[in-house]
This record gives C-alpha cells, sequence and structure tokens, in this order.
C-alpha cells in the first residue's frame, strides 16, 4: 500500500465526517482542523482510516501530529512496519 | 463551575468550566447537584435548562477519576449525577449544543426533554477504553433513543454526528448556533403552565425512567466489579482516554 493509498483513506473518512469538502481540494500539508473537522470528528476520522488500515497507533504519537501528511506518514509507516499484506 | 440564570420561571443552569470540556469532576458534580436541586426548589421555578459553556456540553469522567474507578479507590456506583435530573420535581431540558461524551452524553439523556446540534457529536466512548457503561447510561440511553441506535452507540463507542440523531427521538436537532434559543422557547411554553401541574406530569413521565436508572446501576456495577477488576484495566484507560 502506497503513502497516496493511505492518503486517499484519511481524506475519505474527513469527506464523511465533515459538511461540505471536496476531497479533490484536500491539501496534506494543512491539518484537519483547517477543513472544518472539530476535535471529536477528528477522533472518527483516525479511528476509521485506522480501522480500514488495519493499524493502530498509540495515542500518544497521535497527538505530536501538526498535519494531514504527518497522519499518513505515520499510518504508512505502522502499516509497513507491521508487515501486515498491503 | 456552573452559572445559574433565572427568567421568568425558566432556570438556566449553564456548566461552566469549557477548560476541561466540562468534565463531571467530582466539584462540577457536586455544583450541578446542589445548582439543580437548589434552582427547582424556589416556588417560582417551572423548568430547568442544562446548557453548557464552550465547544464541548460535556466530556464525561475526567482521566483522574476514571484512574481512580480503576484502582477500586472510588466506586462507580457512588456516581449517581442522573438522579439529581430526573429527581428533579420539575422539567429539565438538556440543550447539549457542543459535544457530549460518555457521562456527559448520559447526564443529557436523565433529562426530559433532549436536544442536540447538527454538527457536534455525541456519544459512550467506555468500551472503547475496555469497560462497560455506567453512570445508568445503560437505561437511559435506550430511553431516549431507539433501542437498537442506543445498543449500537453502547457496543461501538462511536461518536455520532447530531444530525444522524434526527428521527431518533430527539426533542430538537438544529444548527450549533440555534440550540439553546430553541430550547429556551421550548423553556418558555413550558414555564406558562403551573408548578404544580408539571410537578404531577414530570412524576408520572419519569417514572419508568427512574425505575430503569436504579436497576441499571445495580447491574452495571455487578459488570465493573468484572471489567473495571480486570487485570491491566488502568492501563487501558490510560492509552485510550480521549482528551
Amino acid at each position: 500500500m502506497t503513502r497516496e493509498d493511505v492518503l486517499a483513506v484519511v481524506v475519505k473518512h474527513l469527506a464523511s465526517a465533515v459538511d461540505g469538502l471536496d476531497p479533490a481540494t484536500v491539501d496534506p500539508m494543512r491539518s484537519l482542523k483547517e477543513y472544518g473537522a472539530n476535535s471529536l470528528d477528528i477522533v472518527e476520522v483516525v479511528s476509521g482510516a485506522m480501522r480500514e488500515l488495519k493499524v493502530k497507533v498509540p495515542r500518544a504519537e497521535l497527538n505530536k501530529l501538526t498535519n494531514i501528511d504527518g497522519l499518513v506518514s505515520l499510518l504508512h509507516d505502522t502499516k509497513s512496519g507491521a508487515g501486515v499484506g498491503a | 463551575m456552573v452559572r445559574v440564570t433565572v427568567d421568568d420561571g425558566v432556570t438556566e443552569v449553564r456548566l461552566d468550566d469549557p477548560a476541561t470540556g466540562n468534565a463531571l469532576s467530582e466539584a462540577m458534580v457536586s455544583a450541578i447537584g446542589s445548582a439543580v436541586t437548589t434552582s427547582a426548589a424556589a416556588t417560582d421555578c417551572r423548568v430547568v435548562l442544562l446548557t453548557g459553556a464552550g465547544d464541548t456540553f460535556s466530556s464525561g469522567a475526567p482521566a483522574a477519576l476514571l484512574a481512580q474507578l480503576a484502582q477500586g479507590e472510588r466506586h462507580p456506583a457512588d456516581i449517581r449525577l442522573p438522579r439529581v435530573l430526573l429527581d428533579c420535581p420539575v422539567p429539565v431540558i438538556a440543550a447539549m449544543a457542543g459535544h457530549a461524551v460518555g457521562g456527559g452524553f448520559a447526564l443529557g439523556l436523565a433529562a426530559d426533554l433532549v436536544c442536540l446540534a447538527r454538527e457536534s457529536r455525541y456519544g459512550f466512548t467506555f468500551m472503547n477504553m475496555g469497560f462497560t457503561p455506567g453512570m445508568g447510561t445503560t437505561a437511559l440511553a435506550s430511553h431516549v433513543l431507539t433501542p437498537a441506535v442506543a445498543h449500537e452507540l453502547l457496543y461501538s463507542g462511536e461518536l455520532r454526528r447530531g444530525d444522524a440523531f434526527a428521527g431518533a427521538g430527539m426533542n430538537i436537532v438544529a444548527a450549533r448556533a440555534d440550540v439553546v434559543p430553541r430550547a429556551r422557547d421550548l423553556a418558555r411554553r413550558i414555564a406558562e403552565k403551573p408548578r404544580a401541574a408539571l410537578e404531577a406530569l414530570k412524576r408520572t413521565l419519569s417514572l419508568p425512567r427512574r425505575q430503569a436508572f436504579e436497576q441499571a446501576l445495580t447491574l452495571e456495577s455487578l459488570m465493573h466489579q468484572v471489567t473495571l477488576g480486570a487485570p491491566g484495566a488502568a492501563d487501558t484507560i490510560r492509552a485510550t482516554y480521549v482528551e
């Protein structure tokens, strides 16, 4: 699974969590918050993405993230490292 | 902790500790308890409107309290906050414009009428942290929501957007900014009725909920002996608690 695949999963969950988001316009260098996600939207976006990707990232790691790209890297690295079939 | 304002029969009790998401600390629980009980004792009070300052109506139990529960230093059955609303002699409207999570959502569902915001999120995170629901939630949830929806939320721990609750037993589901004004209109309409009649109707309509609540506390405390007493329960709570 590529980083682009992981990004697509995150963006899909973001689009279902907030109103009126066009997935094509999402810039990974920006934060989930900038796209209108509130703190609990973010909890649901991240847990939904983790469930779909079959990875688990400790909450402490998630709290350090500042943008979508960081989340994608963390999820992608965890998935690659865990060796779960892509 | 809480701010009380009175306007023509409507007493608004506003949870006012937004820095903690109006978490149900010991101080908050006792502040809510005394504010509701004292306000409702005034003979000119005909309805209580419960609101929360900030983005979150209530985030439920703070991490420190959950840790105490898992260490056996406190017992979940001691936390009977919903009873304050159930026993309140006049009707209570919970206007949850902000998010409500766990015990915070249970508190709102103990009200007689329940209002949510479309863009806020509501749910029960107990099971996400590895233990069974408390505060009478197993009963309160299915008295407002349909049992199917209540059970799904209790099992899954999903934090669901308010707009998804439209048609699921809520009195008002509106845009966040409109929730409190609309709940206030509803409160004013109820406050036109005589106190004695409101008291009688409240006592009658809340009876099944009060009975279910007491029964739920008993069963929930049996479940807690198993789930909070399990090895590693405190570690799981610490790793999964959402600030």
